[in-house]
């Protein structure tokens, strides 16, 4: 049964897991499996994607129309459902990737920056 | 959403999808095929979960979990219909009766005056009328002069206004040729504005209006509707007031009808200086109308206080205008005379309402308190032994994982199913009872339920759906999960506690039944005796109603009047036919001293020397039918020019005339300006209404005295008394085409409406007793029928070992004999406080009346056996086998 603390656990990852099903999708159309493996391996598998967040949030975006979606055939010839950028998808992916560059900058001016008690303890 | 919602299928289905595309990844990578299968099963986790989050999403989750318990409620009751039907009714007849009598008493009582700011607005009162006056209520009227004073130099209040009715009760109107009756007051140029009530068409009046008595005329919304048909054009045309023309200028708001609460006003003239429109359409006296008569105190005032103004500011201020106006033209207050003292009351809400109905709608308020209390104590009771029963459905829920919260939530569910549907149908109760209340109780007032009732519903209601949630909580959860474990149903039934509350319980219902009974039996008794008192006269066969003819001088006026009785006389099926200035059995009096062979009687200090006298017309007595003790009725043969004769009744006599014959003496007016010669004595008599005790009464010769005014014709008949009406009507009109017949009725009739309120009252009374007595009834069946079925296995035991079925029997009816009799120990001490604040509703009873106990005893009693029966007789003829093995 879904609570609201589930809710909170989706938002804080939404960001990163929504922006990165985009990236992918730039490529052309995939299927959910396929975004997840390519996830994986294009962070070098850093990235675990939980297959069922992923779902959830594939559907999140195509309820946003960012993705549209189209039952069609794999290449193994297995029954999948494709999923593909739209119009508005490119025009978020844009922005995000911008709002991700200054805030993984900002992180690491600070981090870098040479001062503060974290660099003692560490 | 534009698009079709997808469904949690088509979801599933990519999953599965998902999980058969990573096997295939797997199986390639050199897993095998199953523990490729297994990985991706693994690797995507809770499938079920990621399909609830999806069916979550987008969704009011609360909402969807109520429908549910909803849903699993409505299913549960359904398993009980019999539960649920009487629940809901029960529910439903307990809060309607509350619904109802409080809309009632919210509209009487509570309800504010329609007028702007009515919070500012006070009722001006006098401690007492200077000696040497004459009043309509000695509290709450006063002289032309006084408002005339109070008005111009009142700085506390602004404005003052006064009313006063053209009549004691209607007034002849004309609108075209019918000649009809209608309610109708007198009032100051101010009131409309200063009261704050609204015209929606045309204007209300000036203070120029009221100077220079302009014939116009607003009327009412109400008989704008009733009369008029909401005719827009009614405006601008012409409406005679007693023959006078008056121009209809303006309608008052929707619901104004007047600031006095009993009755209602139909139309309003500025007030008027001509001998047609005197204040209670009196005949001038000493040729003076109400407007220059200050020992006349008729007019009632109201006032606003003006801006920044309190009520003790106010008061201080008129004080010495009021008490300097008291005496204009009656000299200066004689020695040790307690001069009259201004006050000022709460204008909020109708004056007259709450001295009529307060009391009466009180106690109803108390009776239907008591009702819901069973009612709600009734429910409680089903409740606990339905949920007793379902002990073992809430331990294995329990035991399944169902949390406290979760067993709280679907009781909260199913109370409220309950609530709402016993609510909605207490609405549709209350709604319709508040109608026959209204018609019954004749208050013309609006009195349908408002937004303060359904608040106090809703209000009830709320109380209801939590008490019914949390009572039977303790026994849900009481069971705990391990319960489930158990098998036998005797082990979880037999807890002590449970059964003690139900008993307690049941044991307050009797004694709340018994003040039920008690109450309703007293004011039954009331009624039988009122319905039965003697009231002296043959009160069949008499037909009454009231003429207004346009009187220019007193010989006119007797002249009318015999022209009228001998019209009258000679109908067919007529006896034969008299008038009266006061007519009988309508609350009304004159009441005053009178002087007996000179001077004022000599009366043992603290009695009364107050006389009630009546103005009649020739063969009074005969025509009511009332004995002449001794000497004679009055005649045709007394007139203005015959000797001036009185007749009395017996109080009088032996008041006043003590061992003496009364027959020669003579009586009169206290200023001594009028003697007559006593010439009869008659029976004493009901006069006024029909519980009142006798008191000494005198009645002077119409056609003698210096006044003669609006008279009541009595007329005996044979047969139907109304069936006279027609020919009297033409009789009437022939003489004055102008001239309604006012409130024809018959004498019966007009003497039971000095009765209506206590009839109704008991009535009521009754009604909601025999309510109590029937949910007692079902509530007492309804325990007592599962506690029999709970011990079925001990029953069966001791029958086993040998216990007889008349013992088995006597076991249940003892228990709720013991029951009754703890109800009665606690129910006569309640009632005797009730019976001791009905008192002054009662007539011909004692409020320790024994009988009523008596009756109100027996009757608990019957209903406790009758109520055991059932289940004492299922009782003893278990089986004693069947029982053992039921488990």
């Amino acid at each position: 049964m879904a609570t609201r603390e589930n809710d909170d656990r989706i938002a804080l990852l939404q960001g990163t897991l929504d922006l990165l099903i985009l990236k992918t999708l730039v490529l052309g159309s995939c299927h959910g499996q396929g975004v997840a493996r390519l996830i994986q391996s294009q962070s070098e598998d850093v990235f675990l994607v939980d297959h069922g967040s992923l779902y959830v949030a594939l559907q999140r975006l195509e309820d946003r129309k960012w993705i549209r979606a189209k039952w069609g055939v794999s290449e193994n010839n297995r029954k999948a459902r494709f999923y593909s950028l739209t119009q508005h998808g490119r025009e978020q992916l844009v922005e995000k990737t911008g709002e991700w560059r200054r805030l993984t900058r900002a992180m690491g001016l600070i981090l870098d920056s040479g001062n503060g008690p974290q660099r003692e303890e560490a | 959403m534009f698009r079709r919602k997808r469904t949690s299928q088509d979801f599933a289905e990519e999953i599965k999808a998902h999980l058969e595309l990573e096997a295939d990844d797997l199986e390639r990578e050199g897993l095998s095929q199953d523990e490729a299968r297994w990985k991706a099963r693994r690797e995507f986790g809770n499938v079920r979960a990621v399909q609830e989050r999806f069916y979550a999403r987008g969704r009011w989750v609360w909402l969807d979990r109520l429908l549910r318990d909803v849903r699993f409620g409505l299913r549960s009751l359904r398993q009980s219909p019999g539960f649920s039907a009487t629940a809901i009714l029960t529910l439903a007849l307990g809060i309607g009766a509350n619904t109802a009598v409080f809309s009632v008493m919210n509209a009487v009582l509570l309800r504010s005056l329609p007028v702007s700011d009515p919070d500012r607005l006070v009722y001006l009162r006098t401690s007492n009328p200077p000696r040497g006056t004459g009043t309509i209520d000695s509290n709450e009227t006063f002289s032309y002069p006084v408002y005339d004073a109070l008005r111009r130099q009142s700085r506390g209040l602004s404005p003052v206004m006064a009313y006063v009715p053209l009549s004691n009760s209607k007034v002849a109107v004309r609108y075209g040729a019918q000649p009809e009756e209608a309610e109708g007051d007198m009032v100051s140029g101010t009131f409309f504005s200063g009261l704050g009530v609204n015209l929606p068409r045309g204007r209300g009046f000036s203070e120029e209006d009221e100077t220079n008595h302009a014939p116009i005329i607003v009327i009412s919304y109400n008989w704008w509707t009733r009369r008029f048909a909401r005719d827009p054009d009614v405006l601008g045309k012409t409406l005679y007031v007693n023959g006078v023309a008056m121009t209809i200028v303006g309608v008052a708001a929707e619901s104004f009808e007047g600031v006095e609460g009993s009755g209602s006003t139909d139309f309003w003239i500025p007030l008027q200086n001509r001998r047609e429109l005197n204040a209670w359409g009196n005949p001038p006296q000493d040729g003076k109308l109400y407007v220059a008569n200050s020992t006349w105190w008729c007019m009632r005032m109201i006032g606003r206080l003006a801006p920044g103004v309190t009520r003790a500011q106010a008061v201080a201020q008129l004080q010495p205008v009021f008490q300097a106006a008291a005496y204009v033209g009656l000299g200066s207050p004689m020695e040790g005379e307690k001069p009259p003292v201004l006050s000022l009351a709460d204008a909020k809400s109708f004056a007259g309402y709450d001295q009529q109905y307060g009391n009466p709608l009180r106690m109803l308020m108390a009776m239907v308190g008591l009702v819901l209390l069973i009612a709600l104590a009734n429910v409680v009771m089903l409740l606990l032994a339905r949920n007793a029963t379902r002990q073992r459905e809430f331990s294995v829920r329990q035991a399944l994982g169902a949390g406290r919260g979760e067993l709280l939530r679907q009781l909260l569910t199913e109370s409220l199913i309950l609530v709402s549907a016993g609510g909605a149908l207490a609405w549709g109760f209350a709604e319709m009872a508040t109608r026959l209340l209204g018609q019954w109780a004749e208050i013309e007032s609006s009195i349908a339920p408002d937004r303060t009732v359904l608040l106090f519903t809703l209000g009830v209601l709320v109380f209801a759906a939590l008490l019914f949630s949390l009572a039977p909580l303790r026994v849900a959860l009481g069971g705990g999960a391990t319960l489930a474990l158990k098998t036998s149903a005797a082990t979880s039934n037999t807890d002590a506690g449970k059964s003690r509350t139900g008993k307690i319980i049941v044991a307050l219902q009797m004694a709340l039944c018994v003040v039920l009974l008690v109450g309703g039996g007293l004011l039954t008794r009331t009624l039988r005796n009122l319905e039965n008192t003697p009231l002296g006269m043959r009160i069949e066969g008499l037909a009454v109603f009231g003429v207004k003819p346009n009187i220019p001088s007193i010989p006119q006026g007797v002249a009318f009047y015999v022209s009228l009785m001998n019209k009258l006389r000679v109908l067919p099926g007529v006896e034969s036919v008299t008038i009266m200035e006061e007519r009988l059995g309508s609350w009304w009096s004159d009441n005053g001293d009178m002087r007996v062979d000179g001077r004022l009687p000599e009366v043992a200090s603290g009695a009364s020397r107050t006389v009630r006298s009546n103005v009649v017309g020739p063969d009074f007595f005969r025509t009511l039918g009332i004995p002449v003790l001794a000497g004679r009725d009055f005649a045709d043969s007394d007139t203005a020019s015959s000797p001036h004769v009185g007749i009395i009744n017996e109080q009088f006599a032996k008041r006043f005339l003590p061992n003496e014959n009364p027959l020669g003496h003579t009586i009169g007016t206290d200023d001594g300006r009028y003697t007559m010669t006593i010439v009869g004595v008659v029976k004493d008599h009901k006069y006024r209404s029909i519980d009142e005790e006798p008191i000494p009464m005198a009645w002077y010769m119409y056609a003698q005295i210096p006044m003669v005014g609006p008279m009541h014709v009595e007329m005996r008949v044979h047969g139907e008394p109304l069936a006279i009406l027609p020919s009297a009507r033409k009789a009437v009109q022939q003489l004055d085409p102008n001239l309604p017949l006012i409130r024809p009725m018959t004498q019966r009739e007009q003497f039971d409406t000095t009765i209506s309120q206590h009839v109704l009252f008991a009535r009521l009374a009754g009604f909601f007793g025999f309510l109590a007595v029937v949910l007692v009834a079902t509530g007492l069946y309804g325990s007592l029928a599962y506690r029999v079925n709970m011990r079925t296995v001990e029953i069966g035991v001791r029958m086993a070992v040998g216990a007889r079925r008349g013992q088995v029997v006597w076991m249940i009816l003892k228990d709720s004999l013991l029951l009754t009799a703890s109800g009665v120990a606690i129910g006569i001490p309640l009632a005797m406080l009730v019976g001791h604040a009905l008192t002054s509703s009662l007539y011909g009873v004692k409020p320790l009346d024994a009988v009523s106990y008596l009756l109100a005893v027996l009757g608990v009693t019957v209903v406790a056996l009758a109520a055991s029966a059932a289940p004492a007789g299922r009782a003893a003829s278990v089986d004693p086998m069947t029982a053992l093995r039921s488990e």
